[in-house]
């Protein structure tokens, strides 16, 4: 994922952001073009179905809601990818991390729903924060220690994980009652919906704050967009991370050690997404299942490409993919197309985000002929 | 209760479980011995077993469904060769599209086709090569057991790895071909130089590994399995990318790390058979095989080192 572009004459600020937004934003809108096609081929009708996509993405308020629903906890899995990434780490594991954040969130927050929220929101966050991060750990020592790939053990984390919550759901934590789950958390461990903060007054005064099931955990994830981006810029720590994602000799010969930032890069990866599934536990279905990702982890990965691993750049991408999430409920159900669409458009991104020099030669292509008219 | 465990069934069971891990991990050998990284094994299997399914489903002919499921391995293979040679693409993460991409295109034409996602019908299925009337009796008798249960109850395709495993060592090896391959791997600069074609050798291999990767997929729907269902293989790509360091990057290694990865999986699964006897969760069980792949990454390899140039895009000079 080279950075280098051709330098054109006179360099202006909006044209460099350009560039740095362009090929991502081309990725995504070509993306969406081969999807059509997909649609097109398979006897779907791609225009009703990008249609009712829109309308379940931002057709109301409640679209709305279910937008920034589905995009708090790839937020944060898209800053776990990103963090990795920077160091040149990739954290495909994201989803395991979730799982076992999430874990942490449900446990903690049966035990202590009876305290303030002012403790049990921090103290329930942070056990998901510790959680992702131990989750991580075994493969980020063993990539530290033994070069041991972290795609390969993360993923293998994974599926260990998911068993893990499998089997506590349906055994040492279920709740009583038929269905395997454990038991529904505190109120003061729970995230409240962002409607919930206005009284029904204003409610009716202003219909678009109706924004259904959206909680609080967004504004969360914000702002630990921001912290990152932070971390990342103005801490030794982020230098590191950065620097030995760069080049990782240079900075061994700096003084800087290589296994450590690994280590401590990976595990906070784990952490922001152990953080994804607190959220998704705290704000939405307020206890743990089985199945209670949709596979977040994955699209976490999507999310930072298209971000190209900028922290404040994984604020809109999520919003883009949780968008997609959303709306595709009320695509499957009135243009009949499968949900999975979703997942190709998905897939095609990643792909043509990683094949960059495509999306950059058309850009550049793009780029020269407007320059050869204004001549 | 031991000897209800082990029983020939098992240790057949694990060839059988080896199997697709062990064409994988051959194609994942002779792709990464070319200098390409090939994470996306797993979503190839996928795409393989589903093309295996859908064609043996729509012609009644499971062999035609073979033919169908590595077809299809070497068309998405073929994609990642693009991307990674051609434009030099990050070959982790574009694999990892290609991972995602599988899932998505499998599921989205589940539900075109059958109207419904999860499980296909059941497929015509390929038999087992042999049939034996029944066992004698006796000492005599119990050694034919064993020797038919383990090793001559098999579908071809279980076999066919075996042979495919014997002749990709050799091939790799033993001939210019191989010889050549390798060298791409360790010193791209240094085959170009002496007029070997670094794009064209990384194509072969890279569909190769495709074409490998798409049989293992019929091998998990027509031979064991008997009906596609979303996401069947279950991280099997990745496994046998471990079995691929763990048999340091050669074909019979990385057969024989596949029986260990296959071991695990068969005794997982006749565990589960006792589980009113032993008091431990399935889940535990079926964790094994991951488990199993961690341990074998971190500790029996110690640092085994892969092709020098592996996962390195090359730019022509």
């Amino acid at each position: 994922m080279s950075e280098t572009h051709e330098a054109l004459p006179e360099q202006k600020p909006w044209m460099t952001f350009v560039q740095k937004a362009g090929a991502p934003v081309v990725s995504v809108i070509i993306a969406i073009g081969i999807g059509s096609i997909i649609m097109w081929i398979s006897g779907y009708d791609a225009g009703a179905a990008f249609a009712a996509l829109f309308k379940g993405a931002l057709g109301s308020p409640k679209a709305v809601g279910d937008t920034l629903l589905r995009a708090t906890p790839l937020m944060f899995t898209g800053l776990a990818v990103a963090y990795g990434f920077r160091a040149g780490l990739f954290n495909i594991g994201a989803e395991g991390q979730l799982f076992i954040g999430g874990l942490a969130a449900a446990y903690l927050g049966v035990r202590l729903g009876g305290m303030s929220p002012v403790i049990a929101l921090p103290v329930v966050l942070l056990a998901a924060m510790a959680a992702g991060a131990a989750w991580a750990f075994v493969p980020a020592v063993l990539k530290a220690r033994i070069g041991a790939h972290e795609v390969i053990t993360t993923m293998m984390f994974t599926y260990i994980g998911k068993y893990i919550v499998s089997w506590l759901v349906v055994g040492p934590l279920k709740a009583p009652g038929q269905i395997p789950q454990t038991e529904m958390i505190g109120t003061s461990a729970q995230l409240p919906r962002i409607q919930s903060l206005f009284s029904d007054a204003t409610l009716t005064a202003m219909p678009l704050l109706k924004l259904g099931r959206a909680h609080m955990g967004i504004f969360v994830a914000v702002f630990f967009a921001v912290i990152v981006w932070l971390i990342l810029k103005y801490t030794t720590l982020g230098y590191e991370n950065r620097a030995v994602g760069y080049n990782p000799w240079a900075s061994e010969n700096a003084g800087i050690s290589v296994p450590a930032t690994i280590v401590k890069s990976l595990c906070i990866s784990g952490a922001l997404a152990g953080l994804a599934g607190a959220v998704e536990v705290m704000g939405v279905h307020h206890r743990i299942f089985d199945q209670f990702s949709s596979g977040f982890g994955f699209t976490g990965i999507a999310v930072a490409l298209v971000a190209k691993n900028h922290p404040l750049g994984v604020i809109p991408a999520a919003l883009l993919f949780g968008a997609m999430s959303a709306g595709s409920g009320t695509m499957q159900l009135e243009a009949d197309v499968p949900q999975k669409i979703v997942l190709i458009i998905q897939a095609l991104v990643i792909f043509l985000i990683a094949s960059e020099s495509v999306v950059q030669w058309f850009i550049q292509k793009r780029q020269k002929e407007a320059l050869a008219r204004a001549r | 209760m031991l000897g209800d465990i082990i029983t020939p069934d098992l240790f057949a069971s694990a060839l059988r479980m080896a199997t697709p891990l062990a064409l994988a991990a051959i194609g994942g050998t002779i792709c990464e011995r070319s200098g390409v990284v090939n994470i996306a094994l797993e979503g190839i299997m996928l795409t393989g077993a589903f093309a295996g399914a859908a064609v043996t489903l729509a012609t009644g002919n499971p062999w035609v469904g073979v033919l169908a499921a590595i077809l299809a391995g070497v068309a998405i293979a073929a994609i990642h060769a693009f991307a990674s040679i051609n434009l030099r693409a990050d070959q982790v993460v574009s694999g990892t599209g290609l991972n995602i991409l599988a899932l998505g295109l499998t599921g989205f034409l589940m539900e075109r086709l059958y109207g419904h996602p999860g499980t296909t019908d059941p497929v015509t299925m390929i038999r087992p090569l042999f049939s034996f009337p029944k066992p004698l009796a006796g000492f005599g008798g119990e050694v034919l057991r064993w020797i038919e249960g383990v090793f001559l109850s098999h579908t071809p395709i279980v076999y066919a790895a075996v042979i495919i495993a014997i002749v990709a060592q050799w091939a790799l090896y033993k001939t210019r071909w191989g010889l050549r391959l390798r060298a791409l791997g360790e010193h791209p600069k240094a085959a170009d130089t002496v007029g070997i074609s670094v794009y064209r050798g990384r194509w072969v291999a890279v569909l190769m590994s495709g074409a490998l990767a798409g049989l293992a997929g019929a091998n998990l729907v027509i031979e064991q399995v008997g009906s596609f269902t979303e996401n069947m293989t279950n991280g099997r790509g990745f496994i046998a990318l471990a079995a691929n360091i763990f048999g340091r990057w050669t074909p019979v290694g990385s057969y024989l790390a596949s029986l260990l990865f296959g071991f695990a999986d068969a005794l997982q699964i006749k565990l589960q058979m006792f589980r009113g006897q032993i008091d431990i969760p399935p889940q535990f069980f079926l964790m094994l095989p991951y488990v199993l792949t961690v341990i074998v990454l971190a500790g029996v390899i110690g640092r085994a080192v892969g092709p020098a140039a592996v996962g390195q895009p090359y730019e022509k000079g």
